[in-house]
């Protein structure tokens, strides 16, 4: 079997005053894969994706270990370690808006990364660029490179941090939450191109998610957190298999989602009493 | 029924600057097509449409953020109706504690050097309303965000948190109508299913009028009591929300519909 392209283990981050936000974590994600992170808000999933990133905000002390195609990131210089990050990993932020540079044109800001990791001159860099804007399904690409962030709407914004995420060629791409803001339609088709683009380069998602549909359709495991710790890693199929399988908080989750088809049995947060033993499970 | 707001033949246009040529005045670009709609008082209105049809133009001239080139925007919240298409910000500054929006991220915009109770406060200093530490705490409880939130930062508080914030925020204010433009789309589904259930009671407690903008039809469904479709700018099909879902008559509805990701898995789904 080929080595993990990413693995974390015993990682914590502590917050100044102590308090952890991710707590013992181990993640073993297998080349190619497709892994769904999710849990409630708060629960440390953007916080795991910055770790890996090495974008943790200031501050913030973290220990454990992240390996990143074979490397341990941690043990290597900072400068070192951002060069091998920007060449290997990418992001696609939650928020689409301040992740834009509001005072320079979408082309300029997709073709820098490309630019700077790889050395491609500009002109072949744009090429990609509107290429990928296509694949995307941006109608009107040569507009689009000339815009500014502002003149886009929620769900181009972050198509063009979609498009911009593969520009690099990278092995791992952390999604945050990447379809949030699309409408359903769109978000299919984005859905369908990153499992397209995924599955043609091979590249391994680690996909940061609340939508429990979403989960379903583009994953084959899943990764559930809850106050900065794993509750389970199991496969998609079993999770969603409703025989009983997968611990009792993530099936909340899932009768969390609103499904349109059942008008009749409305969703509902996660009840207490399940949160209750989830905590008293945890600190055991 | 009566309508809060009845919009009629409103026409929204930007600057096209990717159209921009090297003289003359900077082309414009229609985004909404002569639309005609109600939102009835106490009544939740869907708004949905595929990504660029126009959804947060309509919501953005509804509370008046952009103005119209034509069209009215009638407001039946006062004494007597008056049109918001015309005004100025002048004529506008005392309607705006009644027209009050949530966005997908409501903090990005704010003071980053101001706690959460402050943030709060601020508007209700600014409407003449008690804007103590103890009303906005009064704040943080409905969206079940406990006072240990209110001297933390924006930036200290995951996407979710503060979406509920910016909740607390615009129902601190007693408005008339809220705008809510894909405010659950970056929060868990738990609470999700919180704020929702929040939202529906609030508006009925409140007699809120909310207009409520998603892409996301399940929530949609459960959510909301009328429905409005957008494609490119214009309305395809409007009415009550159950009777959409069971007998779409428009393509781009059914298309819509037919895109929700459901909880369980279907391999011909991605292909
Ligand atoms: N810069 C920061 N300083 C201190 N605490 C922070 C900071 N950023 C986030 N937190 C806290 O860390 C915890 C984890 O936050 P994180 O953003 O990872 O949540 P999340 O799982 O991504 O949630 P969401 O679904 O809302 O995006 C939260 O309790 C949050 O309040
Ligand atoms: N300030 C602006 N200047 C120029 N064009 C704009 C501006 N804001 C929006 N547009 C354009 O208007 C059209 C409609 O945008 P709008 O934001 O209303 O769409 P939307 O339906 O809310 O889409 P989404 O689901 O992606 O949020 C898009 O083509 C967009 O590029
Ligand atoms: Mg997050
Ligand atoms: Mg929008």
């Amino acid at each position: 079997m080929s080595a993990p392209v990413l693995e974390i283990s015993n990682l914590s981050v502590r917050l100044p005053n102590d308090l952890k936000v991710l707590n013992t974590v181990d993640l073993r994600v297998e080349p190619g894969e497709v892994r769904a992170l999710v849990g409630e808000s708060g629960a440390g999933k953007s916080m795991l994706g910055k770790a890996v990133l090495g974008i943790l905000p200031a501050g913030l002390r973290q220990t454990g270990r992240i390996t990143v195609l074979g490397q341990a990131l941690d043990q290597l210089p900072a400068s070192v370690r951002r060069r091998e990050v920007a060449r290997h990993v990418s992001l696609i932020p939650q928020d689409p808006l301040t992740a834009l540079n509001p005072v320079r044109p979408i082309a300029a800001q997709m073709t820098d990364a490309m630019v700077r990791i790889h050395g491609w001159p500009r002109r072949k860099a744009l090429a990609r660029a509107a290429d990928l804007l296509e694949q995307v399904h941006i109608r009107d690409v040569a507009r689009v490179l000339k815009s500014y962030p502002h003149e886009l709407s929620g769900g181009m914004r972050q198509r063009v941090l979609i498009a911009a995420a593969f520009a690099t060629e990278p092995k791992l791409i952390v999604a945050d939450e990447p379809t949030t803001a699309l409408d359903a339609t769109v978000q299919r088709e984005i859905l369908r191109i990153i499992r397209g683009l995924q599955q043609e380069t091979g590249t391994t998602v680690l996909f940061v998610t609340h939508d429990m549909g979403v989960v379903a359709q583009i994953s084959q495991r899943v990764t559930v957190l809850f106050g900065g710790r794993v509750v389970e890693h199991i496969d998609t199929e079993a999770l969603f298999a409703g025989a009983g399988q997968g611990h009792a908080y993530s099936r909340a989750l899932i009768r969390a989602t609103p499904d349109w088809t059942r008008s009749d049995a409305p969703f509902a947060p996660v009840p207490p009493e399940v949160i209750a033993d989830l905590m008293q499970e945890q600190t055991r | 029924m009566t309508a809060l707001i009845s919009v009629r033949d409103l026409t929204v246009s930007y600057p096209d600057h990717g159209a921009r040529r090297l003289f003359g005045p900077v082309p414009r670009k229609t985004i909404l097509h002569g639309v005609t709609l109600e939102l009835p008082k106490g009544r939740i209105t869907g708004i949905v449409g595929e990504s660029g049809s126009g959804k947060s133009t309509l919501g953005r001239a509804l509370v008046r953020l952009v103005r119209p080139d034509a069209g009215q925007i009638i407001w039946a919240g006062g004494d007597r109706p008056v049109d918001l298409a015309p005004l100025d910000e002048a004529q506008l500054k005392p309607l705006r504690q009644d027209l009050q929006m949530i966005f997908q991220d409501p903090m990005s915009s704010l003071n980053p050097r101001q706690k959460i109770w402050q943030l709060i406060a601020w508007p209700l200093r600014r409407y003449g309303l008690d804007a103590s530490r103890a009303a906005a705490c009064a704040a943080l409880e409905r969206v079940h965000l406990g006072a240990a939130f209110a001297d933390r930062f924006a930036h200290q508080l995951s996407g979710g948190q503060r979406q509920r914030v910016g909740i607390a925020r615009a129902i601190a204010l007693n408005p008339q109508f809220i705008l809510a433009d894909e405010i659950v789309s970056g929060l868990d589904v738990s609470s999700q299913a919180t704020v929702l259930t929040l939202l529906q009671d609030l508006a009925r407690d409140m007699n809120l009028t909310v207009a409520f903008i998603s892409h996301d039809l399940s929530v949609i469904r459960h959510l909301c009591d009328d429905l409005i479709v957008l494609n490119h700018g214009r309305i395809v099909e409007s009415g009550p929300v159950a009777q959409i879902f069971d007998a779409p008559s428009a393509a781009e509805t059914r298309k819509l519909i037919a895109a929700v990701p459901l909880p369980k898995p279907d391999a011909e789904w991605l292909t």
